[in-house]
């Protein structure tokens, strides 16, 4: 997992003069440009209040984007909420955010303020200049928190450039007075590349660095030195370094110079010691005896080597190292990373512990259980053969446990179920002859003489297929069937032409004969009419041709129908008649129709011969379009496409339908 | 120098590349060129910037400039005849330095400019037709005798509205201010302050009843919390100001202390 506190992606605060700049552009990019005086007011109203909207909106997304970003004191680790203290000051940083925050609320006023003023504008002039107060004084604002901006952007590079640390990982820290070898140390273990310089406070700032140990990754934080006084003369670079110490749980080296090259003493580096060990409670804490390349911890004089002893004596496991040599860093390192990693872990079981006992989980639970009606016991129902064998099997589970100690694996898991009345399964006896085993399929048959069990079986025996003999009773099946057969045969069953002599029965089928040919017939026709179906004209005219009486009268016949003339007289009589309309009317009086003109062809050319003539002329003048399938008179047409008139000379307002 | 300024570390292990100097110059002697080529590049509104700050610029430069030469310029003074002179001292006269010379002049100017200026001694006339804009009334809008007010309005507290059939001028809600930014000629410095009344509108008598605020219109503010005294030792809680700007365009009354 990779730290959740990252500051690096924090956007760039602009400089006020920058914001403003961009904020103002946009505007005038991303909203309508053009304007006139004739233009309805309402229409310059709402130009102008939509600029001054727009540009609220763009302001307030920008601040909220810099108030949202920038992490909150209150809610980022301790750890960093006192970092950030240190190295920004809350209170300036807090009052930055405030400010932002202060002038987006006062610049939604300000918007709201002037929209409402621009209803009263009655002229592009008066919008205008109310449109350019409301940018002013919105901008204005900007100007003003100008030292705001500044402070921030500095935040946020300086907060994009600190070092990412886990609060929550295993952790050592490093610390110490200055000069004393920390920084060489995290150079050793990890490889940070923290600048090592032979004065003091090169260090100025937290590092990490990273290192593996036993398949976990460590993180390793170097400190600026710290120097033994009171906590409220430190300066800013102490200050981190006691931040580190005093909200990361974590393994505390510290590292001690014995040859007193760091122009400190001993006894002035314990006195350091002894001055911060509150810092150091509930952490494990080892003291790195540094530099021992120039001076052995052997090599000290009496009292301060009491010193030293007195600090073992406490709990507190001193380590000879030198950063120089390699001699002792990775003891040392390995020390530190055991004991953090067993206090992390029984803190985690007395975490867990603690949910145990309080059930968390278990509480939430509900289990119902019904409330009994009577006495009787209403146990689950076990068959008899199952309890048994479950018996068998607690038995034998007790048996196996007894023998594991002597001799395991030897019982297979399954073999509990078994006593000595079941068969053994192939697969066990496969298992128990390894690769001496073979499969044999005929073991198990069932024969009349088991000593036959093993007979080689041919497949043709003295020029018969044995597989045809299979059956012992085929030879009589077969006489069966063909004594079956035979008395089918004496009853006449086979014999044909059982009934045709019967007259009802010619007739139909002289009947279906008919019908068939006259099918024939018709489908031909069909055909044929369809084939110049394309040719001939309506289909309206076709079939009016086709409805007469005396075709009526004949197909009717043909299908064996006597047609009574007499009863046939309206037929008659509308036949006689010129036909009118569309439909052959039946069955009403032609008295009731009401009188219905010619049609109009005919109207327009009483004469018949004059009519025909014209029709034929036509004919013939539209038969080649026809063929062509072109457009005909018939057809819409636009005589002019693009008239003279309408495409030449200017087209200003309101000319495009005519000039 | 904190971890992960990268820039930083390899310019401290390895130094800058060896023309770094040179480019460096070069760049600088270059960049005079470029800003002109841009100068002359540029069209529309970001001219209209680019050139309103180059100007700021330059006109920083010359005051710069100015006050440089004004530090080495020396210059004597005639000083006014004080009878005789003994011989020794014909020869001196006072030396002064330019800054000092200037620094004179122009306070000097500063006070005249104090003693002269009324903050505006004349405005133009507000016509009726532009201050009141006619609302038709009647079932059918057909009556003319109502006008609404489109200047920024001051309306007292104590002030109750007429039925409103009676009313004849309408004062709107959105144009009505109650208070106004005054500037204090001396202190140059700004007050939002609450408007007590309207005193004279240099337009019309009517426009003063009503309210109405335009340019140059004597206002009456409540400087109470400025606390000025009197010579006998009074606390001053109402001064007049003059209205300097036009308020219904700029929506907002700025106004200037008379004292």
């Amino acid at each position: 997992m990779t730290s959740q506190y990252n500051f690096k992606k924090i956007t760039v605060v602009p400089t006020a003069a920058e914001l403003k700049e961009v904020v103002l552009s946009k505007t005038q990019r991303k909203t309508p440009t053009v304007v006139h005086r004739q233009y309805a007011i309402g229409r310059i109203r709402a130009f102008y209040a939509r600029k001054i909207k727009f540009l609220q909106q763009t302001l307030h997304d920008k601040l909220t984007q810099i108030i949202n970003e920038f992490p909150k004191m209150e809610e980022v680790h301790p750890f960093y909420s006192d970092l950030m203290n240190i190295l920004y000051d809350r209170d300036h940083y807090k009052i930055a955010l405030g400010q932002m925050n202060t002038s987006r609320h006062l610049i939604d006023g300000i918007a709201r303020e002037y929209v409402r003023l621009m209803k009263y504008g009655d002229s592009l002039y008066r919008c205008k200049m109310l449109k350019r107060a409301a940018l002013g004084r919105m901008v204005k604002l900007l100007k003003r928190n100008k030292s705001s901006f500044d402070y921030l952007e500095q935040v946020r590079q300086h907060l994009s450039r600190l070092p990412s640390i886990d609060p929550g990982t295993r952790t050592l820290i490093l610390c110490g007075f200055p000069n004393v070898g920390k920084s060489s140390f995290i150079n050793n273990v990890t490889r940070a590349d923290v600048e090592v310089q032979p004065y003091a406070f090169t260090t100025k700032a937290l590092y990490v660095g990273h290192l593996d140990y036993k398949l976990l990754r460590w993180q390793v934080i170097d400190t600026p030195g710290i120097l033994d006084q009171p906590l409220e003369d430190r300066n800013t670079i102490e200050m981190q370094a006691v931040t580190a110490l005093a909200h990361l749980k974590a393994a505390i080296l510290f590292m001690m110079d014995v040859s007193e090259q760091c122009d400190r003493s001993i006894e002035e580096q314990l006195h350091l010691f002894e001055s911060i060990r509150p810092l150091f409670a509930n952490k494990p804490v080892i003291v790195g005896l540094n530099k021992v390349d120039i001076m052995r911890r052997g090599d000290l004089p009496q009292e301060k080597a009491e010193l030293l002893a007195k600090l073992e004596r406490e709990g507190i496991p001193i380590v000879e190292t030198s950063t120089v040599t390699k001699e002792g860093v990775i003891a040392l390192r390995d020390k530190a990373c055991d004991e953090l990693l067993a206090q992390r872990v029984e803190a985690k079981l007395q975490a867990k512990k603690i949910v145990v006992s309080d059930d968390s989980i278990l509480n939430r639970v509900f289990v119902a259980y019904p409330t009994p009606r009577d006495e009787k016991v209403r146990a689950a129902f076990i068959p008899p053969g199952v309890a048994l064998k479950r018996a068998k099997r607690m038995a034998e589970a007790e048996r196996a446990d007894m023998e594991v100690d002597d001799d395991e694996a030897t019982v297979p898991n399954n073999s509990a179920f078994r006593d000595e009345n079941t068969r053994r399964l192939e697969r066990e006896i496969e298992l128990e002859l390894e690769d001496n085993y073979i499969l044999d399929l005929k073991k198990h048959y069932l024969l009349k003489n088991p000593e036959e069990k093993y007979d080689v079986i041919p497949e043709i025996w003295e020029g018969h297929n044995l597989a045809d003999f299979v059956d012992p009773e085929i030879q009589k099946k077969l006489e069966a069937l063909l004594h079956e057969e035979e008395l089918l045969e004496k009853a006449g069953e086979y014999e044909s032409d059982l009934d045709s002599d019967d007259d009802e029965t010619k007739e139909k089928m002289k009947l279906a004969l008919q019908i068939r040919e006259k099918e024939k017939l018709l489908t031909l026709e069909s055909q044929l009419t369809k084939s110049k179906a394309g040719r001939s004209g309506s289909r309206v005219i076709s079939r009016k041709r086709d409805r007469s009486m005396s075709r009526l009268e004949e197909e009717l016949g043909d299908l064996g129908v006597e047609i009574d003339v007499k009863r046939m007289k309206n037929l008659q009589g509308q036949c006689a008649k010129p036909q009118i309309g569309k439909k052959m009317k039946i069955g009403h009086s032609l008295k009731n129709q009401p009188k219905q003109a010619p049609p109009r062809d005919e109207q327009a050319m009483p004469d018949v011969e004059k009519r025909v003539k014209a029709k034929k002329m036509r004919e013939k003048a539209i038969r080649s379009l026809k063929r062509e399938a072109r457009k005909g008179e018939a057809d819409r047409h636009v005589f002019d496409l693009k008239p003279k008139h309408l495409f030449s000379g200017k087209r200003k307002q309101g000319k495009t339908d005519r000039r | 120098m904190p971890q992960n300024e990268h820039i930083e570390l390899h310019r401290k292990r390895h130094g800058r590349r060896l023309d770094y100097e040179e480019r460096l110059r070069k760049k600088q002697a270059r960049a005079v060129h470029d800003r002109s080529q841009m100068a002359k590049k540029l069209r529309g509104h970001k001219a209209k910037l680019y050139h309103k700050k180059r100007y700021s610029e330059k006109v920083e430069m010359r005051k710069l400039l100015k006050k440089h030469e004004e530090k080495e310029q020396k210059s004597t003074i005639e000083t006014p005849d004080q009878g005789a002179v003994p011989t020794y001292l014909l020869d001196r006269q006072q030396q002064t330095s330019g800054s000092v010379l200037s620094n004179m002049i122009k306070e000097k100017r500063k006070q005249k400019a104090g003693k002269y200026q009324v903050p505006i001694p004349q405005v133009r006339a507000v016509s009726d037709a532009e201050a009141f804009k006619v609302v038709k009334t009647g079932k059918t809008k057909r009556k003319g005798w109502k006008r609404m007010v489109t200047k920024v309005t001051f309306v007292g507290e104590s002030f109750t509205r007429k039925p409103a059939k009676f009313e004849r001028f309408i004062r709107p809600m959105g144009l009505r201010f109650n208070k106004a930014h005054v500037t204090h000629p001396e202190l140059q410095t700004t007050f939002c302050l609450p408007i007590v009344g309207v005193k004279k509108n240099p337009s019309s008598q009517m426009y003063t009843s009503l309210g109405v605020i335009t340019k140059g219109t004597i206002i009456e503010v409540n400087v109470s919390e400025l606390g000025m005294v009197t010579q006998g030792g009074k606390v001053v809680w109402g001064k007049f100001a003059q209205v300097t700007n036009n308020p219904e365009n700029d929506g907002c009354i700025n106004a200037v202390l008379l004292i």
